[in-house]
């Protein structure tokens, strides 16, 4: 646990291209090490796939010219390689583990609120697949084919992206709500379950 | 096991509130008692107010004017005078183990971890949850989830449970189960108040009923509404014309090479309707959404149309919704809502507009055509989502447990438009649910997926 928050933390000050390479090495010795096969790497890599098009998307958008393009890419490969480490590690450790790790640097409420983001990704990320199948055949030009051209790519944004950040405030909204219900807050300290 | 004389765990008095911006109060002078032992079920129509009343009595206010007073029966400072369980028990369970998961309002009381085993143990055997503490969660069927978060409730020593649809949720199996849970706890004088629109499987625990009225008012007795004609199906006239939907000996494995289900046979003709009900987890989703094309299956064939499944090739000719389809809205107006489809599949904009007023009068929500769908009540975001799969006129719809949340007269509603369209314009409809009791009048065949087999 340890080990992956300082590989995400060192994606943060990884701004040059052979830095870049060299962590993204480390990552991958560290996925082989978890025993996480190429299968893992794989599904990451096409998250890291979509990832990349939004964010070159949002730049040819902001920029409105090529120039951005490398920078939008460095910004996409670092997030990568922020999420990459903890998304292999809560596979393998508990989040109760997880959050015993976490209290021993960070306040108790803080380290609870970092595991339960983590362990909610796989169901927001579902939650995007739905929405997404449900406005292909709504006739958004959003499958991969259509996306080469970038004037569906205002599809994308207005019929996936937008439904998908309400649709995540409102799983926070909600997880925030069920952890008010049990007490979450209530004092100023916590105490972790001492099991798995 | 309701005790007259003893002190009441519950007492609101003059509740009334209003969310921000509202031009009245959704609830209006609500006074209610609940007693040890005592299980009152609250019904009303969708949008009443039930989930916000429930939030209220739970000491959960949502943001807004609440008036009144509220008093609990005193408690320690180590428990919690209510505990809540509200919908969907996948957004409220926070931990990855089943002991973790009962723990967790023990770590926001800062116990000590030493003590915390023991009482999380007897919180789990008090409602029947024979799991080890370390658990993964996910593995979990949705009654267990229910049951879980019952006793993350019960381990804060809450004497008065608030739970908030179990029927919108689990399958008769898990209901059978809960039925029993509250009987006990009701003979260990814990208060139960369910929120519920189908309260048939529990009717043997429940000693009251309350109805919330549309106009917020809360009085003795339950809601049923007033009784809408369900659609009558024809005899089915669509055994000559060529299938819309050929299924044949598909097979299903889940990312640990599991079978979900196997040799799924299954043919649709226009107009044809047909429901598949079953369990929570028997793979229902993942049947429609292999149907729709977004998932291969392991062996087997699909063909719409004439056609493989190929969301490309579908558009505008099938037309999926999955459960909670206000998740797609996206647009300002209920009327760009509807459109959008009719844009995308490029047609002129005097049939777009022909269209999109026939799905909305369809709908009944002719008159909202101009409002934002996003400040809808959840039963009207439901009709606007409906309208816009509706107005390209598919020839194949696939609906996904399209009632859950809906009470039983807009619940009949929507099945009644969705027969007269399925009529009117020979549409396919395939919908599934978990509740195989559901009237299924509108239905040409029912069907059953259970033990991995379509039947």
């Amino acid at each position: 646990m340890a080990l992956a928050m300082v590989l995400s933390c060192l994606a943060f000050v990884s701004r040059t291209l052979p830095l870049l390479l060299v962590l993204s090495a480390a990552n991958i010795l560290v996925l082989v090490w978890l025993r996480r096969g190429p299968r893992t790497l794989k599904r990451e890599l096409r998250t890291f796939c979509w990832q990349t098009l939004i964010i070159l998307s949002l730049y040819l958008l902001r920029f409105r010219s090529m120039d951005g393009l490398w920078a939008g890419f460095k910004v996409s490969w670092q997030l990568f390689l922020a999420m990459l480490p903890v998304m292999a590690v809560s596979k393998t450790v508990s989040q109760a583990a997880a959050v015993r790790t976490l209290s021993r640097i960070l306040p108790g409420q803080m380290a609870f609120v970092l595991s339960t983001c983590i362990k909610f990704v796989p169901l927001l990320l579902a939650e995007i697949k739905n929405i997404y199948e449900g406005q292909v055949l709504r006739g958004a030009r959003i499958l991969p084919r259509d996306l080469v051209r970038p004037w569906h790519w205002p599809d994308l944004l207005h019929c996936v992206i937008v439904p998908s950040i309400v649709q995540g405030m409102a799983l926070a909204g909600n997880i925030a709500l069920a952890a008010k219900a049990r007490g979450f807050g209530r004092s100023p300290r916590r105490t972790c379950w001492p099991g798995m | 096991m309701q005790c007259e004389n003893q002190e009441a765990l519950l007492r609101c008095e003059d509740i009334s509130f209003t969310y921000p911006g509202a031009a009245a109060p959704l609830l209006k002078n609500i006074s209610l008692t609940l007693r040890p032992g005592q299980c009152c079920c609250l019904t009303g129509p969708t949008g009443s107010g039930k989930t916000t009343l429930a939030r209220i009595l739970g000491g959960l206010a949502p943001d807004g004017a609440c008036e009144g007073s509220l008093h609990y029966a005193p408690a320690s400072d180590q428990s919690f005078p209510a505990g809540l369980v509200l919908q969907d028990p996948d957004v409220q369970l926070l931990a990855s183990s089943v002991g973790a998961e009962v723990a967790f309002a023990l770590e926001n009381l800062a116990l000590d971890p030493a003590a915390m085993p023991g009482r999380v143990i007897a919180a789990l055997d008090a409602v029947g949850l024979a799991k080890p503490t370390a658990f993964p969660v996910d593995k979990l069927s949705m009654g267990q989830k229910y049951r879980l978060l019952t006793a993350a409730l019960l381990v804060m020593e809450s004497r008065l449970l608030i739970l908030d649809e179990p029927g919108a949720q689990l399958d008769p199996d898990g209901l059978a189960h809960m039925q029993d849970i509250l009987r006990q706890l009701k003979h260990a004088g814990i208060a139960i108040l369910l929120c519920e629109h189908r309260p048939e499987p529990l009717l043997e625990v429940i000693d009251d009923f309350w109805q919330l009225s549309a106009d917020g008012r809360l009085t003795a007795g339950r809601w049923t509404g007033d009784p809408l004609q369900v659609h009558t199906r024809p005899p089915n006239p669509a055994q000559s014309k060529p299938a819309v939907l050929r299924v044949a000996g598909l097979c299903f494995q889940d990312t640990q090479a599991q079978p979900v289900w196997t040799n799924v046979d299954l043919t649709l003709r226009p107009g044809e309707r047909a429901a598949i009900t079953g369990p929570n987890g028997t793979g229902k989703t993942t049947l429609l959404r292999c149907i729709a094309g977004f998932l291969s299956p392991r062996a087997g064939t699909v063909s719409i149309m004439d056609g493989p499944p190929e969301p490309a090739r579908l558009r505008g000719q099938v037309g999926l919704l999955f459960q909670n389809p206000e998740k797609q809205l996206f647009e300002n107006t209920v009327y760009d809502e509807v459109a959008f489809p009719l844009k995308r599949l490029g047609l002129p904009a005097q049939e777009r507009e022909e269209r999109v007023n026939a799905a909305l009068e369809e709908c009944g929500i002719v008159h909202m055509a101009d409002a934002s769908p996003h400040l809808l009540s959840y039963g009207q975001k439901h009709l606007v989502a409906l309208a816009s799969v509706l107005a390209p006129k598919p020839r194949l719809l696939l609906l996904d447990d399209p009632l859950a949340g809906l009470d039983d007269v807009r619940s009949r509603s929507v099945l009644s438009t969705l027969s007269r369209w399925s009529d009117n314009y020979d549409m396919a409809l395939l919908v599934t649910g978990h509740e195989p009791q559901a009237n299924f009048s509108w239905a040409h065949r029912v069907l059953r997926l259970e033990g991995g087999r379509l039947a």
